[in-house]
């Protein structure tokens, strides 16, 4: 490997530590009891990864994550594909999302705790309001540039509108469905930990919170790191995910940018 | 009127003007009145008999030789500042079965929009289309596309794209696949077959474009500037192989172009349109033997003169109409 290609493997590396030295020292200088060092906060994780309970409320956090993100996804795609190939259900849909987009999800969350309780339903269901939005405003617009003529060269072949719809418009919106999906991906995280903020009951927010309140800041910001670091992992499985689908539409060799 | 020396009448005199009084109707109504009159064995003319050297040879008074009628179409674009714009004016046309027919004209005399009704994928304002008799009321099979964009499926290899229409019509996988491969190989894209549409050149992606559509056997090839967005070399290259694969079976053809050339080198009838609102202006056979060679048939005079004919009476229309 050259040593660009090693200094752009290392790069990620580098600013974690960087960060961290950063907040070490901040820490050390500023001496207040709630902004632990960096180092006390990552001897906190194993505690809480060691913790069967707390293990159960973080898997129960992703159960429900998934949950609102799978249907969020399985709803909005379709939906975001009409909208984009019809001017009829767009001229509906559209003045309803954006009077939604603006709306914080979270802010909907006491009047839904009213309707439905505290439980996996509630945090579900703004999980899934989050979610939607940009997966609707991606497959829309996907579905909107996809070329006319490739529809009619579908249509020569005999192909109906529905068929149209799932055979052509959704494979070539494809790369920006998934651009949407991956931003739905990190909203879910935030509306799961909020969600739980407001509606304590279980899950990686619940632990976060209840630490905040008994004072124990170690453990908080441990909570952030790994909270954080599900991000990263989910956002790669889904880069991983998406890349395999949308293979077509990258250029096939990596070409080097540099002319050394 | 200098253009029609050719001895075809007196009664084509005023269709030198762009907008005169014989629509394009009635022009193209008028040319199959007289086919032979002005017939000469040298070929000098612009509207000619048909001679011996056509494989199959197309009269235009047999009815059932005829695949395509257009009837008194005409289409009407609303545009939302404006008034309408009347793209297509009252154009009739009959095409005969294995003919291969060019529609040309400056851009924006609505010849592809000609090209969309005969397709099915646009409506026409007024008039009809119809397909062996039966009127056009969608896309179907029988009338395949080719567009200059390509509008290949990106997502779909070379092998994928051709195979697609095949399968849609219920081939089996083998048999689609071993059809599409013998196809890709026609056009010259053996070696591609897993190459994804990205990969691809231009006018490679036309290739593929074009078996893709000959892979479902549509009965007229329906080309919307196909060579319009290749360079030049390559646009020789494949209107020379177009040529050759259109020889072996003789699919009727309806291809758009701007390219006066392009026209008078590929077709058996030249369909002159003038500008705004989309007239017929003129149709014009052209009597020049098959199989063409291009290196032969640069030298001919009579092509030479097909073309440059048809280049001075867009001149004289251009003069013409210039103030309308």
């Amino acid at each position: 490997m050259s040593a660009a290609g090693m200094t752009k493997r290392a790069a990620p590396v580098l600013a974690c530590i960087g960060l961290l030295v950063v907040w070490q020292v901040a820490s050390l200088a500023l001496k207040n009891d709630s902004f632990p060092t960096a180092i006390g906060a990552m001897r906190a994780i194993p505690d809480i990864l060691g913790d069967k309970e707390s293990l159960i409320n973080i898997l129960a956090s992703l159960r429900r994550m998934a949950m609102g993100f799978g249907a969020a996804v399985l709803v909005s795609i379709p939906l975001g594909l009409l909208m984009g190939r019809s001017a009829a259900v767009a001229a509906f849909f559209n003045p309803l999302l954006m009077v939604i987009y603006p709306v914080p999800k979270a802010a909907l969350m006491p009047i839904i705790m009213l309707w439905l309780g505290v439980g996996d339903i509630t945090k579900t269901l703004v999980i899934f309001l989050g979610v939607s939005l940009p997966v609707i405003y991606h497959s829309f617009e996907g579905a909107k540039a996809v070329e006319e003529k490739m529809l009619w060269s579908g249509a020569a072949m005999g192909l109906s509108p529905v068929q149209r719809l799932v055979r052509i418009v959704l494979p070539a919106a494809l790369p920006e469905i998934l651009t949407g999906c991956r931003t739905g991906l990190v909203l879910a995280l935030i509306t799961m930990i909020t969600s739980e903020m407001i509606a304590r009951q279980s899950g990686a927010g619940n632990i976060l919170f209840n630490a905040l309140d008994m004072g124990q800041y170690e453990t908080v910001f441990a909570m952030i790191i790994i909270v954080g670091a599900m991000g990263i992992c989910l956002d790669a499985i889904f880069e991983r995910v998406r890349a395999r689908l949308v293979r077509w539409s990258e250029p096939q060799f990596d070409m080097p940018l540099s002319f050394s | 009127m200098k253009a029609r020396q050719n001895g075809r009448g007196s009664n084509d005199a005023p269709h030198g003007c762009a907008n005169d009084s014989l629509s394009g109707r009635l022009l193209a109504k008028l040319m199959p009145l007289n086919p032979r009159a002005s017939g000469t064995e040298g070929g000098m003319t612009v509207v000619s008999a048909r001679s011996s050297e056509w494989v199959r040879p197309v009269t235009q008074q047999d009815p059932a030789s005829a695949i395509i009628e257009i009837d008194r179409v005409s289409q009407v674009f609303q545009t939302s500042a404006r008034k309408d714009h009347v793209a297509l004016s009252d154009i009739s046309l009959t095409i005969e079965e294995g003919a291969f027919v060019s529609i040309l004209g400056p851009s924006g005399c609505g010849k592809s929009t000609l090209l969309y009704i005969v397709g099915g994928f646009v409506s026409p304002t007024s008039g009809a289309a119809r397909m062996k008799g039966q009127a056009i009321t969608g896309p179907g099979p029988d009338r395949g596309p080719v567009f200059q964009e390509f509008a290949l499926f990106p997502w779909k290899t070379v092998l994928g794209n051709v195979m697609y229409g095949p399968r849609q019509q219920g081939v089996r996988a083998a048999e689609a696949e071993a059809q599409s491969r013998a196809l890709i190989e026609m056009v010259g894209l053996k070696g591609y077959e897993n190459f994804y549409p990205k990969e691809l050149s231009g006018g490679m992606k036309q290739r593929v474009a074009l078996a893709r559509t000959l892979a479902y056997h549509p009965e007229v090839l329906l080309m919307d500037e196909p060579f319009g967005a290749l360079d030049a070399h390559t646009r020789t290259r494949l209107q020379n192989d177009l040529l050759n694969i259109w020889e072996r079976d003789r699919k009727t053809v309806l291809f758009v172009t701007h390219s006066v050339d392009e026209a008078v080198f590929l077709s058996d009838k030249v369909v002159m349109m003038s500008k705004s609102p989309g007239r017929i202006r003129q149709v014009i056979d052209i009597d020049l033997p098959r199989p063409r060679r291009r290196n032969e048939l640069l030298l001919d005079p009579r092509y030479q003169k097909y073309v440059v004919d048809i280049e001075r009476m867009f001149d004289e229309s251009d003069q013409a109409g210039a103030p309308a």
